[in-house]
């Protein structure tokens, strides 16, 4: 199993969506508490130890969340401690990397995420309270959604409709926005505690996920938000991280301080294809297939 | 490190939560914060509670023994006036005091050490104050402030006074130096050489580093200059306590009652023609003469310490914050070499480089090893003992490192900003080397305590 052991502790990794055998790795000295960060990118490959760093890059704070460009093969962005928002070309010499970097959030930028359907745009979410959506081309982000009362973790993009998405916030409310609506079109309490991650379900654009400080992951249709679909309980501590898979409308991915990662499945299915990879304060990657022990050599 | 401490509480209220009304604001929990000190552990030199400052430093006059000021007062009574001076100024209850230490040298020990107790009584301290002494021979000031901020940090009581005091009029120094009577020691090269007296460690030191005749008068005469215009233009007033003592007239035998506070060893006319007619002391044709070597002295000096966080509790102002100490043994032969390694060892304790400090009080026991030290550490003279030093001063051997921490904390105090950290140095009879780094009292800030960082990033 391709295992790959960074300097730092990890805070997120993604997949290429053009390359599938490539990861980009965001990782921070300290648990993201105090020091620099790093970002790698790494390539699968056949053989030992399946799984090598191509280029990384150093900043100067840690780096809580990368994500890559739906546009360019070979751009990435990512959110940085310091609230620095930065782009990198991995085309381009180390020396000239990062080619941006937007200073904008007052506060820890602690999500990034691309487009994925207009693909000219992002969103980063910060510990500032704010959402802001950017462009590669404009020096200045286009616009900050400000409604949060305490920070927000997470800002994603609706896999379907290129001008809607959700936050996660600290302030345990779920906000679906529109980028032509001036505010956000619907409020969810979704937790009693604070929310750390959502995704949308990529086979059904109006179901999300919510993990929460409450160990618990809540899936919810915005169409009837007053009860979540299914409560999914299990995990020991604060679930940091949810994903729904793009194999399988089902299929949740979830990490939490306790260390595990889960897969859910809120209704019953067959088997799957596919790979997964994860990070953690162990300051490992791991790239599996669902069902097998990643740790398996 | 305030954006340190901010990340590692929203990382524990991930675990720990508190049941949220659902608008939180960022609130203050005591829980927290035990688990917050072991991130503040990451930057020593930021302002915390557990710094160990000086809240005050006095020292009295040093005059010529056996024939400036002091002459006829008793070691007690010098003592007494230094460790009143602290307590009384602070209006500091005396029985809250944890410790004393007291650096003193020539006397025999036993008898010292009882005087010393004495002399806490005349200060009007009670029973329950202990106080003890400590001989580091040169450096016994400095040590006994170093102690003093050791044991607090080690948590055995919270306030403290390190202290010095010699009266060379009382006890002398064996004209030619200490005699061992155990012959062994002329077979051990090191230990031969500790017998040696320090005239000729000086002589040592100045042919081997080829320190001249010339550069050791013009270091006197610079002394003195500074020395001198420090007293006339008052700067010494903040640190010398007044001593109302006697002076016995030595022909007519009469007693005069008289008040002591001026540094009487300034000679503010040196010159270095003057200079130049003096005989070498120690070596025929050597450099080392009674103008360019420190004077015999008495004197005392006392610094009060406590934590921080004790300090800003009783409203006491902030001397100086004591950042850390280092003491290195050296060729006894050439014992004045001592403060070029104990300084840059102190430093780097502190986590400093040299170039960071920004004043020194470097003893200057004798020019030679004085101006080697300087040039060996490529020190900025306008730095280092800029009111003038031991050979104008006098060098009351236990009490100069207590004296040395009250002139220099003024004086960063009056420098301001521009001054943060300051040094005091020594060289040690026997072969070794002291030195302690402080920084200014008042310029604890919490965001700009960071250190500038060298491009790690972009």
């Amino acid at each position: 199993m391709p295992v790959f052991k960074a300097p730092f502790n990890g805070y997120s990794v993604k997949f290429s969506p053009f390359y599938e055998s490539r990861l980009a790795v965001a990782t921070a000295q300290n648990f993201g508490i105090l020091g620099n960060g790093r970002i790698h990118v790494l390539e699968l490959a056949p053989g030992a130890p399946g799984v090598t760093e191509s280029v990384a890059y150093d900043t100067a704070d840690a780096v809580y969340d990368v994500c890559w460009s739906e546009s360019h093969d070979s751009v990435l962005v990512a959110a940085i401690g310091d609230g620095s928002v930065k782009i990198y070309d991995t085309a381009l010499p180390a020396p000239s990397n990062p080619v941006r970097s937007f200073q904008e959030h007052a506060r820890e930028v602690h999500s990034v995420d691309y487009n994925p359907t207009r693909r000219d745009s992002f969103l980063t979410a910060s510990w500032d309270d704010t959402v802001k959506l950017w462009a590669f081309d404009r020096p200045a982000s286009i616009r900050t959604f400000k409604e949060h009362a305490y920070c927000v973790y997470q800002a994603v993009w609706n896999p379907k409709h290129g001008d809607v998405f959700a936050s996660a916030s600290g302030d345990c409310t779920l906000r679906i926005w529109d980028v032509r609506e001036p505010g956000s079109t619907m409020i969810i309490p979704a937790h009693d505690f604070e929310i750390l991650s959502c995704d949308w379900n990529k086979y059904d654009d109006c179901i999300l996920a919510t993990s929460s400080v409450d160990k618990t992951i809540k899936v919810w249709d915005v169409r009837s938000y007053r009860v979540p679909l299914a409560v999914l309980n299990g995990h020991g501590y604060a679930v940091r991280k949810v994903k729904f898979s793009p194999h399988r409308r089902s299929l949740i991915a979830s990490c939490s301080y306790d260390m595990t990662v889960c897969l859910w499945d809120y209704m019953v299915e067959d088997a799957l294809v596919g790979l997964m990879a994860s990070t953690g304060w162990d300051e490992l990657v791991y790239v599996w297939q669902q069902g097998m022990d990643p740790r398996a050599s | 490190m305030e954006k340190a401490t901010e990340r590692q509480k929203i990382l524990l209220r991930h675990l720990n939560p508190i049941p949220s009304s659902s608008s939180s604001s960022i609130n203050h929990e005591p829980s927290l914060l035990s688990s917050v000190n072991c991130v503040a552990e990451l930057s020593p030199m930021a302002a915390f509670g557990d710094d160990i400052v000086i809240v005050a430093a006095y020292r009295t006059a040093i005059c010529k023994a056996k024939r400036g000021g002091f002459k006829d007062t008793r070691p007690d009574d010098l003592l007494a006036s230094v460790l009143k001076a602290v307590v009384e100024r602070t209006s500091l209850d005396p029985s809250e005091v944890g410790d004393i230490v007291v650096g003193t040298v020539i006397a025999p020990g036993s008898q010292r050490a009882m005087e010393c107790r004495v002399a806490a009584y005349f200060a009007g301290f009670p029973d329950s104050v202990p106080i003890r002494t400590v001989n580091r021979q040169c450096s016994s000031g400095l040590q006994a402030v170093a102690d003093i901020a050791a044991s607090i940090r080690a948590g055995y009581y919270d306030i403290g006074i390190g202290a010095g005091v010699e009266s060379m009029s009382t006890d002398h120094i064996p004209g030619g130096g200490f005699n061992s009577t155990n012959p062994r020691a002329q077979d051990f090269p090191g230990a031969r050489d500790c017998l040696l007296p320090m005239g000729i460690t000086s002589e040592n030191v100045a042919e081997r580093f080829g320190v001249t005749r010339e550069e050791q008068d013009m270091a006197a005469v610079e002394s003195h200059k500074r020395a001198a215009a420090a007293i006339a233009s008052g700067k010494l007033k903040d640190e010398i306590v007044p001593v109302a003592t006697k002076i016995v007239d030595p022909e007519t035998k009469a007693e005069k009652a008289i008040v002591v506070s001026v540094d009487d060893g300034v000679r503010p006319n040196s010159n270095m023609a003057d200079l130049a007619k003096l005989k070498t002391v120690f070596k025929p044709d050597g450099s080392t003469t009674a103008g360019n070597a420190s004077q015999i002295s008495d004197g005392a000096g006392a610094v009060l310490l406590m934590k921080r966080s004790l300090a800003m509790k009783k409203g006491l102002p902030i001397l100086g914050v004591f950042r850390s100490f280092a003491v290195t043994g050296v060729d006894p032969a050439v014992m004045g070499v001592g403060p070029a390694y104990a300084i840059p060892a102190a430093a780097k304790l502190a986590g400093l480089n040299i170039s960071d400090i920004d004043l020194f009080e470097i003893n200057e026991a004798f020019a030679s090893q004085y101006v080697y030290c300087c040039k060996k550490l490529e020190l900025d003279m306008e730095k280092v003992n800029v009111n003038g030093g031991a050979i104008a001063f006098g060098h009351p051997l236990g009490a100069t490192g207590a004296r040395c921490v009250a002139t220099l904390l003024n004086e960063m105090k009056r420098r301001g900003k521009d001054c943060r950290y300051g040094v005091i140095s020594m060289c040690i009879g026997t072969g070794m080397g002291a030195a302690a780094v402080f920084e200014r009292g008042d310029s604890a800030d919490y965001l700009s305590n960071a250190r500038v960082a060298n491009g790690n990033g972009h």
